[in-house]
């Protein structure tokens, strides 16, 4: 059995620990539904545990095996849905945002959320709402040059982010 | 080449990656880019994080969602369970090895024989459930699956006034109800209604429907479901 397999609970307990959070942000951003998104999570966890000797770490890390078991999860749980019935005022209808399309958006919105504060908050203004880079640097009270280099900075600080998150081209 | 030069226009290469310069200071820049390998790497790579910013949703951008403290507690409580499905499953096979070959031959035609008379099939795991006490020209079936979430149930519904409202529920063994969601029967539509509890079928004493102003309630054979799980084990 590789090292690293999730053999024993123990390890399916410190995986939990490690990567729910990002699996259920992602869970969330594709089912948009918080109670089927936990759902999704447990059974990931759960066959991750039936196929723990299957995992083989100099394959792929730990993270990435979770999220390919993940998102077959959360294939299986959107076609699911998909057949029910319409039940009745506030019934689920399936999600028509593809999955990799979600994946990628999650990406990018964790990111954002792991850059510093200065570095988001110029690029929400400046790109997401469009506003001037005057008007910012006057409502934060700095030069424009230190917006424009907190644009920089913040690119490449989402880059990195990205990188560290397994983003490829 | 660089040097000096450089630094001067580093800082508005993220600017110019997002399209937010003047054409003047573009023109400027983009001279410096064309004898200036290291800052065209370095706006390329700039440009490629740029493209993916569409895909973000700026409202998304505040704290990330967290799981309910219970869901890690509930992982470890059914990974438990099916660590015991899986130690029994091998008990029984010790077992079975152990008998002489007649008693055992005997013992799996029985087995076979409860496994396959409900689902159809060795490997379904399923719990078929047959409501009595209806209506004349009502009828109301439905089959459970175990799923690691809890119990998916198909309802087939007939006979019911079209448009009527049926609320599905699911009973622990002390009586306590769970809800599995609800559907309108529609008269020469879909007669399947698919749904879900997160009560575990092994838990499951009975299933039971509120149609209109009616409720109907169908035990739940625990004998079969259980081996039908153990048996959903053993294929996987």
């Amino acid at each position: 059995m590789p090292p690293g397999a999730l053999s024993r609970e123990r390890d399916v307990r410190e995986a939990y620990s490690a990567h729910s959070g990002e699996l259920y942000g992602f869970a969330v951003r594709s089912l948009d539904d918080p109670g089927l998104a936990e759902e999704a999570v447990q059974e990931t966890f759960l066959r991750a545990w039936r196929a723990g000797e299957r995992f083989d770490p100099e394959i792929g890390s730990l993270r990435t095996w979770l999220f390919a078991i993940l998102r077959n999860v959360v294939i299986d749980l959107g076609r699911a849905r998909s057949v029910r019935p319409r039940v009745s005022e506030g019934g689920i209808e399936p999600s028509v945002e593809p999955l990799d399309e979600a994946l990628l958006s999650w990406q990018v919105e964790e990111a954002m959320r792991r850059i510093g504060d200065d570095h988001r908050r110029v690029l929400v203004e400046t790109y997401y709402r469009g506003r001037p880079y005057a008007e910012v640097a006057s409502e934060l009270g700095v030069p424009e040059g230190t917006v424009k280099s907190r644009v920089y900075y913040g690119l490449r600080a989402l880059r990195v982010v990205l990188e560290e998150m397994g983003y490829e081209d | 080449m660089k040097t000096e030069n450089c630094r001067d226009w580093r800082e508005s290469l993220g600017a110019y990656a997002l399209g937010h310069i003047s054409m003047q200071e573009r023109a400027a820049l983009e001279a410096h880019l064309e004898g200036c390998p290291e800052c065209r790497a370095e706006v390329n790579s700039l440009s490629g994080v740029a493209l993916l910013l569409p895909h973000a949703d700026p409202e998304r951008f505040g704290p990330a969602p967290q799981p309910s403290p219970e869901l890690g507690k509930r992982i470890e409580a059914t990974i438990a369970a099916d660590r015991q499905v899986i130690h029994k499953r091998r008990r029984r096979r010790r077992f079975g090895l152990a008998l002489s070959g007649g008693v055992a031959a005997a013992a799996v035609a029985a087995v076979l024989a409860l496994v396959i008379l409900p689902g159809g099939s060795e490997l379904t795991p399923r719990q078929r459930v047959q409501f009595a006490s209806l209506p004349s020209g009502v009828t109301i079936n439905a089959t459970l699956e175990p799923h690691a979430f809890g119990t998916e149930i198909h309802m087939y519904v007939s006979g019911i006034r079209s448009g009527t409202l049926c609320k599905v529920f699911l009973r622990g063994p002390g009586g306590a109800s769970y809800p599995a969601g609800s559907f309108r029967y529609r008269w020469g539509g879909d007669s399947e209604a698919v749904l879900s509890s997160a009560l575990d079928l092994s838990r499951t004493a009975a299933i039971g429907v509120h149609a209109g102003n009616r409720t109907f309630i169908a035990p739940v054979d625990q004998t079969s479901a259980a081996i039908d799980v153990h048996i959903k084990g053993e294929a996987t």
